[in-house]
């Protein structure tokens, strides 16, 4: 059953497009990778064996893929079979990974010893100069540099490097591209960049200084100075915004259709800017006809029936009361989108609250999935209340 | 044996569900950066063995106003709410009535839709709902001892 929805699958998307999609990580799994990873020999991480896979599974998805495609250690290149396609690759990880997705959540929270000097490192997005050289480091150099394999230094290690660090980074360079003792050149990986290289050797050097600098400290929190005390620590990052579909964490970047799809920052380029949502004004672009979306789904030429009445909503609270305005929203809508369904078309007959918007209801159908998010207050509450200003006034 | 073994696992896993779940949303919202008001529909892609659907609102209100969606095509305003399947489509329902290649492209190109991560969840990506559980849309640094 389960290999007849593969081969239909495998079918459709080869009809459609010759890309190979594979349907079936555990079918990949169970013709190539269970020779190693079904018993665990040659110290392949096993099927299902959470402590094995856990700390594998911190260092990153792509990080697998990579050792994965490329090999690692005993580990071949595509598991020593070449006809497997990246996608069937990918999918044997996935399945091998969600073998032990579970488990290893389970594992880390009840316990949650380990080094605190690799940790928060790890857990923390670094700023964007190391940001390359972490993932270079997670993608290669981490399969010894972890945990100190065939005797390499280990990351964050400060007896091996302060005094490497004092004599230059040069050598360090030098030792990370032509290989050292049972280092190979370029940790292996002959597709890093010299910048890539330099990079991870880089990153691998602040995490040695940053451990140095709370080695003293209890194995407890004081994350690295220099990351604790960014701005916006919680927001996204202006370069994290807008992605090529490939990049965006939805899509999956093995699917060829993904590639075909546009770029947003390349259709939002001409648009008036806001600060939320996509970061688009659409209210704007649409007045400034910087778009001109149909009204009707073949006629080009079919104009909306705009009706310009604002209603205004009295608030409790120090709030500004809210305007309502049907012009715009008919510029885009059918009345009978919201009416009655969603709102009662009577003054006075719709209860509305912010936390019924944040749940989704009412305003917040689209309000904080498509049309402008909650967190611009003042496009709705707009009108000052006269009583709150005179009430201020006369109370001193 | 494999098989056996995710099972159990899978039950462990489902003992521990409401804080797993939370640590999946968050940990799920970390590395996913998709556009504000795009929708992944997963109502039967996953069982069907096709990657889920990834629906781009960006993309389509700068061609089509939300009425021509919402109000003539019927499509509730619900993630997942409008039980689509191909069958409707090719029958010139829901998307049906504009990928038909006369409007937009056909269904033919199956991979352009169905482009999601298989497994990703039906939902609206970067909804409030979605953002209170994890701000800015980044994991929340984990709690500390």
């Amino acid at each position: 059953m389960r290999t007849r929805i593969a081969l239909i699958a495998a079918l459709a998307a080869g009809l459609a497009s010759g890309g190979a999609y594979a349907a079936d990580g555990k079918t990949v799994f169970g013709s190539t990778c269970v020779a190693c990873h079904g018993s665990g020999i040659a110290g392949a991480p096993k099927l299902g064996d959470a402590a094995a896979w856990g700390p594998r599974i911190k260092t990153g998805i792509p990080a697998l893929y990579n050792s994965a495609l490329n090999g690692k250690a005993a580990m071949p290149a595509r598991g020593g079979n070449p006809s497997l396609s990246d996608a069937d690759v990918k999918a044997a990880v996935d399945y091998m990974v969600g073998s032990v997705a579970g488990g290893v959540r389970q594992q880390g929270a009840a316990a949650p010893a380990k080094p605190a000097e690799v940790r928060p490192a790890e857990k923390k997005s670094a700023p964007a100069t190391a940001a390359d050289g972490r993932s270079v480091y997670h993608g290669t150099c981490s399969g010894c540099h972890t945990d100190g394999k065939e005797g390499s230094p280990v990351l964050g290690d400060r007896t091996f490097w302060i005094p490497r660090i004092k004599a230059g980074k040069d050598a360090l360079y030098a030792s990370a591209n032509k290989g050292k003792g049972k280092m190979p050149p370029r940790g292996g990986n002959n597709a890093l960049s010299e910048a890539d290289l330099k990079a991870a050797v880089d990153y691998m050097v602040l995490q040695a200084i940053q451990s140095s600098q709370t080695a003293a400290a209890v194995p407890a929190p004081a994350a690295p100075a220099a990351e604790a005390n960014t701005f916006n620590r919680l927001l996204r990052a202006a370069g994290k915004r807008n992605l090529p579909p490939a990049d965006d964490g939805i899509h999956d970047a093995a699917n060829d259709g993904t590639h075909l799809l546009q770029p947003p920052a390349q259709a939002f380029t001409v648009f008036p800017k806001s600060t939320a949502g996509n970061g688009v004004n659409w209210v704007e672009s649409l007045s400034q006809k910087k778009i001109a979306p149909r009204y009707d789904r073949k006629d080009p030429a079919a104009a909306p029936v705009v009706m310009d009445l604002n209603i205004v909503r009295e608030v409790k609270g120090s709030m500004p009361d809210v305007v309502y305005p049907h012009k715009q929203h008919t510029e885009w809508l059918d009345c009978s989108n919201c009416h009655p369904a969603i709102f009662i078309p009577q003054k006075g007959a719709n209860q509305i609250s912010m936390a019924s918007i944040i749940l989704g209801q009412k305003c917040g159908v689209c309000h904080g999935k498509v049309a402008f998010p909650v967190s611009e207050c003042r496009l709705c509450h707009s009108k000052k209340k006269e009583t709150a200003v005179s009430q201020a006034g006369t109370g001193k | 044996m494999p098989e056996r073994f995710f099972k159990g696992i899978r039950a462990t896993a489902l003992a521990a569900a409401a804080g797993i779940a939370l640590a999946l949303a968050v940990a799920g919202a970390d590395d996913a950066r998709a556009e504000y008001g795009d929708v992944v529909i997963n109502n039967f892609s996953d069982a069907a063995g096709m990657r889920p659907v990834v629906f781009p609102h960006w993309f389509h209100r700068i061609r089509f106003r939300c009425k021509v969606c919402h109000a003539d095509l019927g499509f509730k305003f619900q993630a997942g709410g409008n039980q689509i399947n191909m069958v409707k489509i090719i029958d010139g329902e829901f998307c049906g009535a504009c990928h038909n290649g006369e409007i937009a492209w056909s269904v033919e190109n199956c991979n352009l839709c169905h482009s999601a991560k298989p497994g990703t969840p039906t939902q609206v990506h970067e909804s409030t709902v979605q953002r209170l559980v994890a701000p800015g849309g980044v994991q929340p640094a984990p709690a500390r001892k």
